[in-house]
């Protein structure tokens, strides 16, 4: 899995912020309605609706805001992300200060709920930046407690809640606000100590997951280095045989004709196989194929064409039904002959003869879908998942023909993922099988 | 066409033997060369009806460079080239869709090392009948 940017993950956390929110504002209504309707607590009812109102157009507004920074430029800038989430945070320490205020102030167990944004602000945010929120609630929370008490501005005392109001008791206020300071800045240390771990252990990951990655493509260049000089050695090999074998060079007697022939179908079979595994290698280490809009009917009528003869062969009808309104799909289209023809071969080898092999294109939303289907031997229901898999070959297979390689299908998908499409398979045994890929249309 | 000289250039020279029996065995007349260099000096000295090129060889596009060479040269751009190799391009897709282009890879034909002798001789018979 590749490693999400952390611009990218902020970004995600700004959402998660808003969704957050969402399910705040739910609550004050549904909170200040069950208070002060069922409960019968004296509430400022229309100045807490007012601020869930506020909320609710403040939050839109945020989500409107980055929205509109995603679609501008695909990579939001760091600095950006993490000033809209400071900005967020401070703005919601107010918003629940003013709440707080008009339902109770000091005497509102709300206040526990500053204890949430320190545990946001740790996770999201540096350990110093949290520090600064956490202060910053302090502050705002004093002042109102200070103002409250000065009775510089009104006390709305929760009547039917506590049994008288506390604001101007002065050891409750103090003993409160002590204990809340502290709650707070023990939140910050604990979840930043966490957070902190856990971004350095993510970091220590993504640089073991990096090298892996690395150490990956060197052995994918060995393979492609040692299977090239093999292959051509095996070319060699096989041209000299050949020579001897069609008796181009003079007569054989019979045993000399059979033990040549034998060596020659051998170092034919060693070099497909060499061949099909310098192919992976080289579809793993390129970086890009080239890729452009091209006909898929067209594709399908080669591949079709090229698997003709060994089709008549075993007497195995070879149907081939495309819907019209389906062609033009985006892709590279050699890649995509070499998966139909790689499907098709397959399904001709495992289908025993005057048997039938379809293949078919069908219209799917913004895909094509490519079904290859045959009357054949199917693969058991236990090896299913595996037969993607580089150098799986199903056991029934391996009995049809015991010098597969295993490797015709871990191509195809290969392949058909780097086209931003999906293979799947279904089958059952001496049941045949089908065999789909998808394709984004061309436009 | 009968008696057809045609010029074989690869550094294998296992390789170059066998080609030269299976073309010899249709009565063709082969020169070989084992480098680019001496391909080319093969060329003036015996003129041969088709050139038959390796890619890799010194430098893993001698190939490539040798059948622009010829192809940019009035004196030897008629003369059919026929790329036998076993190299493929690392973009997933084998020269063979790009043979042909005339400013990237000017060349006649292509075929995939190892080639069968029956299919060699066809694409050999089928340049050589163009020419003439």
């Amino acid at each position: 899995m590749e490693p999400v940017p952390e611009n990218i993950r902020l970004v995600k956390r700004a959402y998660w912020l808003i969704k957050l929110r969402w399910i705040a504002i739910v609550c004050v209504v549904f909170g200040t309605y069950v208070s002060s309707n069922v409960l019968t607590i004296t509430l400022k009812a229309f100045a807490l609706y007012s601020i869930a109102t506020l909320l609710t157009l403040y939050n839109m507004t945020v989500l409107l805001l980055l929205n509109r920074l995603a679609k501008d430029n695909k990579e939001i800038p760091w600095i950006a992300v993490k000033t809209i989430i400071n900005f967020q945070i401070s703005a919601d320490l107010l918003i629940l200060t003013v709440l707080l205020h008009f339902s109770g102030g000091i005497e509102n167990p709300l206040v526990f709920y500053f204890t949430f944004h320190m545990i946001i602000a740790s996770i999201l945010l540096s350990t110093w930046e949290s520090y600064l929120q956490a202060t910053f609630a302090v502050l705002l929370f004093g002042l109102m407690v200070l103002l409250e008490y000065q009775q510089l501005i009104p006390h709305y005392c929760l009547t039917g809640f506590v049994s008288r109001c506390l604001h101007r008791d002065g050891l409750y206020v103090l003993g409160t606000y002590f204990i809340f300071t502290t709650a707070l800045y023990l939140a910050v240390y604990m979840a930043s100590y966490i957070a902190v771990r856990l971004r350095r252990a993510e970091q220590a990951y993504k640089q073991v997951n990096t090298s892996l990655h690395e150490k990956d493509r060197i052995k994918d260049e060995y393979v492609l280095r040692v299977t090239h000089d093999i292959k051509s050695h095996l070319t060699t090999i096989q041209s000299c045989l050949g020579v001897v074998v069609n008796k181009t060079i003079g007569p054989l007697d019979d045993q000399q004709a059979d033990f040549i022939s034998r060596a020659h179908s051998r170092v034919i079979k060693l070099t497909d196989f060499v061949k099909t595994l310098l192919r992976l290698t080289e579809m793993r280490l390129s970086d890009e194929l080239e890729m452009g809009v091209f006909s898929l009917r067209n594709t399908i009528s080669n591949a079709v064409a090229a698997v003709k003869t060994k089709a008549e062969g075993k007497s195995i009808s070879l149907n081939c039904n495309t819907e019209p309104s389906v062609d033009k799909v985006f892709g590279n289209p050699f890649s995509i002959e070499e998966v139909v023809t790689n499907l098709l071969l397959n399904a001709i080898k495992y289908t025993p003869e005057n048997g039938k092999v379809t293949v078919g294109v069908k219209n799917e939303n913004d895909f094509a879908v490519v079904e290859v289907a045959d009357t054949g031997i199917g693969i058991p229901e236990n090896e299913l998942g595996k037969v993607f898999q580089e150098f799986f070959r199903a056991s029934n297979a391996r009995k049809v023909e015991r010098n597969g390689t295993g490797l015709g299908l871990s191509i195809a998908k290969y392949i058909v993922e780097r086209h931003n499409g999906k293979i799947w398979v279904e089958s059952k045994e001496n049941n045949g099988t089908k065999f789909w890929f998808t394709l984004p249309k061309g436009t | 066409m009968e008696n057809a000289k045609i010029l074989v250039v690869d550094d294998d020279l296992d390789f170059t033997k066998a080609i030269k029996v299976v073309l010899e065995s249709e009565k063709y007349t082969v020169v070989t060369a084992a480098d680019r260099t001496e391909g080319m000096e093969k060329i003036r000295v015996d003129k041969p009806d088709l050139v038959m090129l390796d890619v890799m060889m010194s430098t893993w596009q001698d190939g490539f460079e040798m059948s622009r060479e010829l192809k940019k040269d009035p004196q030897y751009k008629g003369i059919p080239i026929l790329i036998l190799t076993a190299v493929k391009g690392r973009t997933g897709i084998g020269f063979k869709s790009t043979a042909g282009d005339p400013v990237w890879l000017p060349v006649d034909g292509f075929l995939d090392k190892p080639v069968e002798p029956q299919i060699l001789l066809a694409e050999v018979q089928k340049l050589l009948s163009k020419k003439a």
